[in-house]
C-alpha cells in the first residue's frame, strides 16, 4: 500500500504517450483487456496479451517499485491450483490471467489520476458510490500518515519483537485501534469542512 | 481468505454476472433502511473505515496467504447497511490495485458483507448473552469469518464445471467459445476427478482459514477493547440496568 503514493505521483507527473491519452480510451482499453482475460482460454493468446501489457508498462516509464503490485495476485492464484490437481497448463492459464488482469489495472491507475477514473465511473454508477469511493481513496492517504507515525512510535519503543509475539500482537491491534479512532476523528473534521463548502452527497469535479 | 482473490476469467460468466445482480438487489434493499441525512453524515466515516479495511488487506501474512479484513469491527461501527457499501468500495479499490479481479467485485462484495453484517448481529447477540466484550467480539468474528469462508467455498464449487473446461481445454484457437464432442468425453472422464480436486482445495483452505479466523478474532477483540477504553460511544453498547 506504500506504493500508493508512487502510483499517484506516476499518474499525475508521468509524461509518456499513455499518460497523455484520454482517460476514456484507457478505460475502454482496460475493458478490452478484461474481455480478453475472461474469454481467452489458450496460453499463447494470454502470453501475447501479457507481453503487450508489459511492453506498455515499461514504455510508459512507470516506477519499477510499482511493478511488484502486479505480482501480488500470484499469492492467491497459488491457492487455486489445488483445484486443478497440479496440471501445469491450468496453473499457467490461471497465473497468466491473474498477471494480465493485475498489470492492466495497475497500468490504468499508474497512468490516469484517480479523479479522472472516478469521474468516468460516475457516468455509470450512482453518485453516492462514487462519493464513497473518492472519500475512501482520500482517507487512505490520511490513514497512511497516521500509520507511519504509529509504526515509528512502535519501533522506537520496541513494540514489535519476534521474541514477544503476544505483546507484538497486542501492540499491532492497539495500533489499528489508534488508527481507527484517529481516522474517525479525522472523518468528523472532514465532514464538517465539506459541509462548510456546500457538500450535498455529491462531489463535483472541475469543469462540471 | 474469506473472500475470493481469484483473477478475472476463472469463474464462469453466469456466476459473476449473477454476483453483480444479487449485489445490486441487496444494496438497493439495504439502502431503503438508511435515512438520507444520516447517510450524508456518515459517508466520511464510511470512507475512513473502508480505508482502514484496504490498509488491513494490504498487510499480507504470506505463509498462510492471509490478511486482516477488519470487516467485523467495521460492521460493528458502521451498522449492517453501511458495511455493504463499504465492502463494495473496498473491493473496487482492491481490484484497482490488482488484488482480486474486477469481474468478481459483485461476488466479493456479497461475501465480505456477509462477514460484516453477520459480525454485527452476532456481536449484539453475544454481548447480550455474555456481557463481556472480548469473548463476544472474538466469537462473533470467528463465526462470521467461518460463515463467509463457507460461502466463498460454495461460490467456488458452483464453478466446478467451468474449471473442468479450463483444465481440459486443448488448442481451440485464440479464443475458445465452443467445444466439440471430445469435450463431452473429457468432461465425463473428469467427473471422478472433480469432487476429489474440490476436496483438496477445501482441505487446504479450511486449515489456513482456521489460523486466520483465530488471528483475526484476537486482533478484532484487542482493537475493540482499545476502542472501548478510549471511545466507548462508538461501539453503541447498551448499558446494564442496575
Amino acid at each position: 500500500m506504500i506504493q500508493l503514493s508512487y502510483l499517484d505521483y506516476s499518474a499525475v507527473e508521468g509524461k509518456s504517450r499513455l499518460h497523455r491519452l484520454s482517460p476514456k480510451f484507457k478505460i475502454i482499453g482496460m475493458v478490452l483487456v478484461l474481455l480478453g482475460v475472461v474469454t481467452m482460454m489458450n496460453l499463447p493468446g494470454l502470453l501475447l496479451l501479457y507481453a503487450i501489457l508489459l511492453a506498455l508498462f515499461f514504455m510508459s516509464r512507470i516506477p519499477l517499485k510499482i511493478f511488484s503490485l502486479t505480482l501480488y495476485p500470484l499469492i492467491f492464484a497459488f491457492l487455486f491450483i489445488f483445484i486443478s490437481g497440479f496440471q501445469i497448463r491450468f496453473i499457467l492459464l490461471i497465473f497468466l490471467k491473474a498477471l494480465s488482469g493485475s498489470t492492466g489495472v495497475v497500468l490504468l491507475l499508474a497512468t490516469t489520476p484517480y479523479p479522472s477514473i472516478f469521474r468516468f465511473l460516475g457516468k455509470f454508477l450512482p453518485s453516492l458510490f462514487v462519493t464513497a469511493l473518492f472519500l475512501t481513496y482520500r482517507s487512505i492517504f490520511i490513514l497512511l500518515n497516521i500509520l507511519e507515525e504509529t509504526e515509528h512510535a512502535l519501533h522506537l519503543r520496541g513494540g514489535l519483537q519476534w521474541r514477544h509475539p503476544w505483546r507484538s500482537v497486542c501492540n499491532i491491534s492497539n495500533a489499528f485501534g489508534h488508527l481507527i479512532i484517529k481516522g474517525i476523528d479525522a472523518s468528523e473534521k472532514m465532514y464538517e469542512s465539506m459541509v462548510l463548502r456546500g457538500f450535498k452527497n455529491k462531489i463535483h469535479y472541475r469543469g462540471e | 481468505m474469506s473472500h475470493i482473490h481469484f483473477p478475472d476469467g476463472v469463474l464462469p460468466v453466469w456466476l459473476w454476472v449473477s454476483g453483480f445482480i444479487v449485489a445490486i438487489l441487496v444494496g438497493t434493499i439495504l439502502f431503503r433502511f438508511i435515512k438520507k441525512e444520516d447517510l450524508a453524515r456518515r459517508l466520511p466515516l464510511l470512507g475512513m473505515m473502508a480505508a482502514a479495511m484496504v490498509l488491513g488487506a494490504s498487510v499480507e501474512i504470506i505463509p498462510i496467504a492471509y490478511h486482516v479484513n477488519l470487516t467485523v469491527i467495521s460492521g460493528i461501527l458502521l451498522g449492517p447497511s453501511l458495511i455493504f457499501l463499504a465492502a463494495f468500495v473496498v473491493n473496487v479499490i482492491l481490484a484497482l490495485f490488482g488484488h482480486g479481479g474486477i469481474t468478481v467485485i459483485g461476488l466479493n462484495t456479497l461475501i465480505l458483507s456477509i462477514e460484516g453484517i453477520l459480525g454485527y448481529f452476532l456481536f449484539r447477540l453475544f454481548w447480550r448473552v455474555l456481557r463481556r466484550l472480548t469473548p463476544a467480539i472474538f466469537i462473533a468474528t470467528f463465526l462470521a469469518l467461518f460463515c463467509s469462508t463457507l460461502s466463498m467455498i460454495g461460490v467456488v464449487s458452483l464453478g466446478t464445471s467451468h474449471y473442468e473446461e479450463l483444465i481440459h481445454q486443448e488448442r481451440n484457437g485464440i479464443i475458445g467459445f465452443e467445444f466439440g464432442k471430445e469435450r463431452e468425453g473429457h468432461q465425463k472422464e473428469g467427473m471422478s476427478e472433480r469432487e476429489v480436486n474440490l476436496k483438496r482445495f477445501i482441505a487446504v483452505i479450511l486449515p489456513l482459514g482456521f489460523i486466520g479466523w483465530i488471528l483475526e478474532g484476537v486482533i478484532t477483540s484487542l482493537i475493540a477493547r482499545y476502542i472501548h477504553r478510549l471511545r466507548p460511544d462508538l461501539l453503541r453498547l447498551e448499558r446494564r440496568t442496575p
